[in-house]
């Protein structure tokens, strides 16, 4: 158990990444060649080729591939989102999702959807906001004496948060039938059908969050070592904290702005980081720039799958990918504080 | 009090007075269509969700229920007033007569009630009179389909609106993607919205207004690129009349809103 928290040798993580890539592509290459259409794979591999049937083209080109780009960039987004939060809470189960971060961007959504919103810029905005008020609670919940330091409690303090916006979520519901369906959509998470049009509005803030997780990586990797160490090394703990709070909640915010809150990611990209490369976050983070798109990427292409002719929502294939690595992680008890 | 909006429909337009009534799926109250016929109607629930306290509060002489009333529910429902829940197969193309002769029966307005089936019969002929003229053979293949966030549902051909067009004159199919029993199929991944590549589709959102989810639809690029969208033959309709009530008086608005599509007219 201790062997996955020893940083490794540098050439093993060079090899973690290549592997990593090389999955990724098989994934984006499978979930452009499968899908829940009538298309046959001969007929996708020849258009992907630029040859096929005109129905295969319109497929791969108009359909699966932004769906890909949105999986892609969702993945990131939740992979790296759940890195951070994760060394910030000193807790390998926290994740946007189980926290309450995704929750608190959906509520924020289904709101400006009853309010009547409508423009995919002003949802991404939106959802960032809701995701930040997430995120603080989040922090000020890990920084409470005995709650913070007892990563379970944490996440029953999350998932209690969760359960409260999703009913607040509900009762929005309730108020607009209207409106309901397309929250009832978003509550579960899904990227069929997503467009250009709704990557191109989440990518400027996404951007932004990249760059902060950029300048915020040696920082933070000081911070896990103790705060007093940190300050010892010339850092601010404070400012830190408050960047990580702020790319998290860009990440996750445009995630549920393209695809709805969805659970275990966050959870399961950095665990899987993490048993490739060791602990240190600056290695995790890297490791989750393939690794996340892949999982969900893998996880869109199965939600497609089993249901055709229609298809499973995301949110649920996440949920029952995730659910077994949490208890997983509880049983083999690996839940020492990061 | 009706718990039923078929049942709504038919005593309302044999006459009757109910005092409730259920809303209508996705919307706060009946229909939009009957709402001015069911002024200041007690609602007293939604489809399958009956609010007990309230239909005993409004002390009814009858209680007209939907036919898959469970026995559980049929009993207590019994126990405040005769309850009549009539046992028809769903999704036939005669299920309407049917339920609207008893509903009629158990009201005492027998002649009414034949008198509202005859003119929708009446109504049925006009229109076929001007599919038949308007609308060239081998171009009524039609598909009714609710347009969700989460994707097409494809109404079966059984619901009573896909009856009263298949009485016109059009072919309703739902290439085959509704299970037998069902009103409509799960929600349609859109690489498969090529399944109902038919020359005309109507197209609802549980709504009132049927022009947002064309809009909605319009987004969809596998959606742009049907055959009905490309000849013009998409009709925007409403949700609530098309997808959920049943009856002669909604008939009317289907059927009105059927002419005015084969005709060239805004309904």
């Amino acid at each position: 158990m201790r062997r996955t928290m020893t940083t490794r040798p540098q050439s093993v993580c060079t090899k973690a990444f290549g592997l990593a890539v090389l999955v990724l592509l098989m994934t984006a290459g499978a979930s452009l060649i499968l899908g829940a259409g009538p298309v046959p794979i001969a007929d996708a591999l020849a258009a992907l080729g630029g040859g096929g049937s005109e129905e295969a083209r319109f497929v791969l080109v108009e359909l699966r591939l932004p769906r890909l780009a949105v999986g892609i960039t969702t993945g990131l987004a939740l992979g790296v989102a759940g890195a951070l939060l994760q060394a910030l809470t000193r807790n390998p189960l926290a994740e946007p999702g189980l926290l309450g971060v995704s929750a608190g961007s959906a509520f924020a959504v289904s709101l400006a959807i009853m309010l009547g919103a409508s423009t995919v810029t002003l949802t991404t905005l939106v959802a960032q906001g809701g995701a930040l008020a997430g995120c603080s609670f989040v922090i000020a919940a890990a920084r409470m004496k005995g709650l913070g330091n007892d990563p379970i409690r944490l996440v029953l303090a999350g998932a209690t948060l969760s359960g409260l916006l999703l009913a607040l979520t509900s009762l929005l519901m309730l108020a607009d039938q209207r409106a309901a369906d397309e929250i009832r959509f978003w509550v579960t998470g899904s990227i069929a059908g997503r467009q250009w049009p709704q990557l191109l509005a989440a990518l400027p803030t996404l951007l932004l969050g990249g760059v902060i997780v950029v300048a915020v990586a040696q920082p933070l990797a000081s911070l896990t070592l103790g705060e007093r160490v940190a300050v010892g090394l010339g850092q601010h703990p404070g400012r830190v904290r408050l960047l990580v709070v702020l790319a998290v909640a860009l990440l996750v915010g445009a995630a549920t702005a393209l695809a709805g809150p969805l659970v275990f990611v966050g959870m399961v990209v950095p665990f899987l980081a993490r048993a490739l490369a060791g602990a240190d976050i600056r290695k995790t983070l890297w490791l989750c720039l393939p690794v996340g798109p892949a999982v969900l990427v893998l996880a869109d292409t199965v939600s497609r799958l089993v249901a055709a002719p229609s298809e499973l929502p995301l949110g649920v294939v996440t949920a029952l990918i995730g659910a077994p690595v949490l208890l997983a992680i509880v049983r083999a008890r690996r839940m020492p504080t990061l | 009090m009706t718990l039923y909006e078929g049942a709504l429909d038919t005593a309302i337009a044999t006459g009757a007075e109910p005092v409730g009534a259920v809303i209508t799926r996705g919307g706060t109250s009946v229909a939009s269509y009957i709402q001015p016929l069911a002024d200041d109607i007690e609602i007293v629930g939604a489809p399958g969700e009956t609010n007990l306290e309230a239909v005993l509060a409004s002390q009814p002489d009858i209680i007209l229920a939907p036919g898959w009333t469970s026995p559980q529910q049929y009993r207590l429902l019994s126990l405040i007033a005769p309850t009549v829940a009539p046992d028809v197969p769903p999704y036939q193309s005669d299920s309407w007569i049917r339920e609207t002769r008893i509903f009629a029966r158990a009201l005492g307005r027998e002649a009414q009630g034949e008198a509202a089936i005859d003119k929708v019969q009446r109504r049925i002929a006009e229109v076929a009179k001007l599919v038949a003229a308007n609308v060239p053979e081998g171009q009524r293949d039609a598909a009714i389909v609710r347009w969700m966030p989460q994707g097409a549902l494809v109404m079966s051909p059984g619901i009573f609106s896909a009856t009263l067009l298949a009485a016109v004159g059009f072919d309703v199919s739902d290439a085959g993607l509704v299970n037998a029993g069902r009103p409509h199929s799960h929600p349609l991944s859109e690489e498969n919205l090529s399944a109902i590549d038919q020359s005309w589709l109507f197209l609802a959102t549980l709504n009132k207004d049927g022009k947002e989810a064309l809009d909605a639809a319009s987004r969809s690029p596998a959606f742009r690129r049907l055959q009905a969208v490309e000849n013009g033959q998409v009709v925007a309709v409403d949700g609530q009349e098309w997808t959920s009530a049943s009856g002669p008086l909604v008939a009317g608005q289907i059927l009105d809103a059927v002419a005015a599509a084969v005709s060239g007219r805004k309904p």
